[in-house]
């Protein structure tokens, strides 16, 4: 049962991040939100301008500056003196917004007061143009727009390119101890000498273990890729706003695209264990076997790259691509699948094969 | 019939069998004794297929254990010098296992797991998981499964290590019981009177060597000793003087 536990860590952790993420920039962006000022009574009709958007404004504390550094406020808004006079006289009139840019937390926050402000000083410039006779929009030269091609987007594409690591990581782990126990374990038990013992040649004993491992680590990555469905699917029918659910074709492809990779990752363990000499030499170095794989996945999250045929021929390597372009919704081409699973699996029958020579061997009853 | 011709085996540069010839028949049983590393279990290993010698041959029935594995594996019934169970195994799912890996199942197979379980007292225990069993316990269970596809030959590694005096007593019944069913028994032991006990025939090992081989009475006609004991200690000492006078060769210390 505990062995089932990592699988679903992947997919809690995700809903947590976006729980815990996307109700930040939700709870800032709805919720009503409270601004100390310093001098309102310089501005008031700005101050007006910003009640009227819904926000609450409050007293200033006596040293903005310390108080934001503190982070007991996350942005103060400060009317300085002279702002009157010189707003009286359509000079530019100093606002002062204080914040703490290293707080995150804020940013959302900081961004809305900075809205709500530019906002009021395009209105009042507009409305001195036309006090003058003048259109508007001569001081409005851009219509900016920004349009995002991303199939998934922003945050939610970052949330997906966690995935293929994840995966991976399950398909190294998740029967490892299987792996072990079956081998260095039996060993240790006394019970491989028994075993060996009967009329059974000794690469079945081999492909056996194998293929047990084999169906305990599919099982705990089907678990996984359900674990994550469904947290795609809470996340997207929440208020997040985040609306990215790779639909269930897509976890099958991804299944099926893992498939030869267990089978690797199930022969490197096999062999491994028959060539340690003891249980936690086996422990140690099937431990280190993860982190090597998951490596260029855990890159691929920050730095994408732009995937060529032959990189489908490595093992883990293809994978993580492929897997993440299921995850992204992109376009399936059929020729990298292909070459990923043809080369995995042969790779795969390869190891099985030397596997079955080192079960072999009369150091398989000692180990080493 | 069990013949062992012109064994030899080392391990990293130490010759652990030096050129071992023995024949246990059908019928007798055969005990194999000698000192501590004297290469009574490596002995066993290369005829239960585990080990491959690096010269001669070990032969069951006639068929080579490293040429003809599979054919010697379905005709010998195994208690090795390991003999772990499986943690969350009964008693009765060991024994129903190895009949499978055997060959066997249905009726036939439950049929003789139960008179095994019947034989061997096992009853109490049958259905438990074996953690936490006993040695007693551990030996009969590893006794049935060696036994439940009624092997014509039965190599046992030390079946009495570590028994009280009621197991031990059982076991010695039980390997009487095969031999007097005509089939081939050898086993090895340290213990002087539990092959005085039981053994048709004696085969004395030290240093990779067979130092002496007949039956006690002929063993004890040929070094004028009556005891069994003074017997094996006259047999080693005439080995290791001799040795001492002849090659170059070293006295072997502790040996797997």
């Amino acid at each position: 049962m505990l062995a089932l536990f990592y699988p679903v860590i992947g997919a809690l952790l995700l809903g947590l991040l976006v729980g815990f993420v996307g109700g930040m920039f939700r709870g800032q962006s709805h919720s009503s939100l409270t601004l100390p000022v310093k001098g309102a009574e310089r501005a008031p009709e700005l101050i007006a301008f910003l009640k009227a958007k819904g926000i609450t404004v409050s007293p200033a504390p006596n040293d903005p500056r310390q108080e934001v550094r503190k982070g007991s406020a996350d942005a103060v808004l400060v009317i300085p003196k002279g702002h009157k006079v010189d707003f009286a006289a359509l000079r530019p009139a100093a606002v002062h917004i204080v914040v703490n840019a290293t707080r995150l937390s804020t940013v959302i926050k900081v961004a809305r007061v900075m809205e709500h402000v530019r906002a009021y000083d395009r209105q009042v410039g507009q409305a001195r143009l036309a006090d003058h006779g003048i259109a508007p929009e001569i001081a409005t030269p851009f219509k900016i727009r920004s349009i995002n091609v991303g199939r998934s987007r922003n945050l939610a594409g970052f949330f997906l390119n966690m995935l293929p690591p994840f995966i991976i990581f399950t398909i190294f782990v998740g029967g490892v101890y299987l792996a072990i126990d079956t081998t260095a374990g039996e060993r240790e038990r006394g019970s491989l000498e028994p075993l060996l013992a009967n009329p059974v040649p000794r690469w079945a004993f081999m492909l056996g273990k194998a293929m047990a491992t084999f169906a305990f680590t599919l099982t705990a990555v089907v678990v996984q890729l359900l674990a994550f469905k469904l947290m795609f699917e809470y996340i997207a029918a929440g208020e997040f706003g985040i609306k990215v659910n790779p639909d269930l074709m897509a976890f099958i492809a991804v299944a099926l695209i893992s498939l030869p990779l267990i089978g690797f990752a199930v022969a490197l363990q096999i062999i491994v264990a028959t060539v340690s000499s003891s249980y936690k030499e086996t422990q140690t170095y099937l431990g280190l076997l993860p982190l090597l794989p998951s490596l260029p996945g855990m890159i691929l999250v920050f730095v994408p790259i732009k995937a060529q045929i032959w990189m489908m021929a490595i093992p883990t390597f293809g994978q993580i691509l492929l897997i993440g372009r299921q995850m992204r919704q992109e376009p399936t081409v059929w020729a990298d699948i292909a070459v990923s699973v043809g080369t995995t699996s042969l790779i795969t029958a390869l190891l099985l094969y030397i596997a079955a020579r080192l079960y072999n061997r009369d150091q398989m009853l000692f180990g080493g | 019939m069990i013949e062992v011709q012109g064994l030899r085996k080392s391990f990293g540069g130490t010759e652990v069998l030096r050129g071992v010839d023995f024949t246990a028949k059908d019928g007798e049983i055969t005990g194999l004794i000698g000192p501590n590393g004297a290469g009574k279990t490596t002995t066993l290993r290369a005829l239960y297929t585990v080990l491959r010698p690096d010269h001669g041959r070990a032969l069951v029935d006639g068929h080579d254990a490293t040429t003809a594995r599979l054919e010697v594996q379905r005709r010998i019934g195994v208690l090795p010098d390991n003999r772990g169970l499986y943690p969350r195994l009964t008693a009765r799912e060991h024994v129903r296992y190895f009949g499978r890996l055997h060959g066997l199942g249905g009726v036939a197979l439950e049929g003789r797991i139960d008179r095994l379980i019947n034989r061997l007292g096992m009853a109490d225990f049958a259905d438990r998981r074996s953690k936490g069993f006993s040695k007693g316990q551990t030996l009969k269970v590893a006794l049935a499964r060696a036994l439940v596809h009624e092997p014509a030959n039965v190599i046992l590694d030390e079946p009495t290590n570590g028994l009280d005096i009621e197991s031990s007593r059982a076991v010695r019944e039980l390997i009487r019981e095969i031999r007097d069913q005509g089939r081939c028994v050898l086993f090895s032991s340290h213990i002087m009177g539990e092959v005085e006990a039981l053994c048709d025939r004696i085969i004395v090992i030290s240093d990779g060597l067979i130092v002496a081989d007949g039956a006690p009475e002929d063993l004890r006609q040929a070094t004028g000793e009556v005891d069994l004991e003074d017997v094996f200690m006259a047999t080693i000492a005439a080995s290791e003087g001799h040795e001492a006078h002849g090659a170059n060769e070293t006295v072997g210390t502790d040996r797997a």
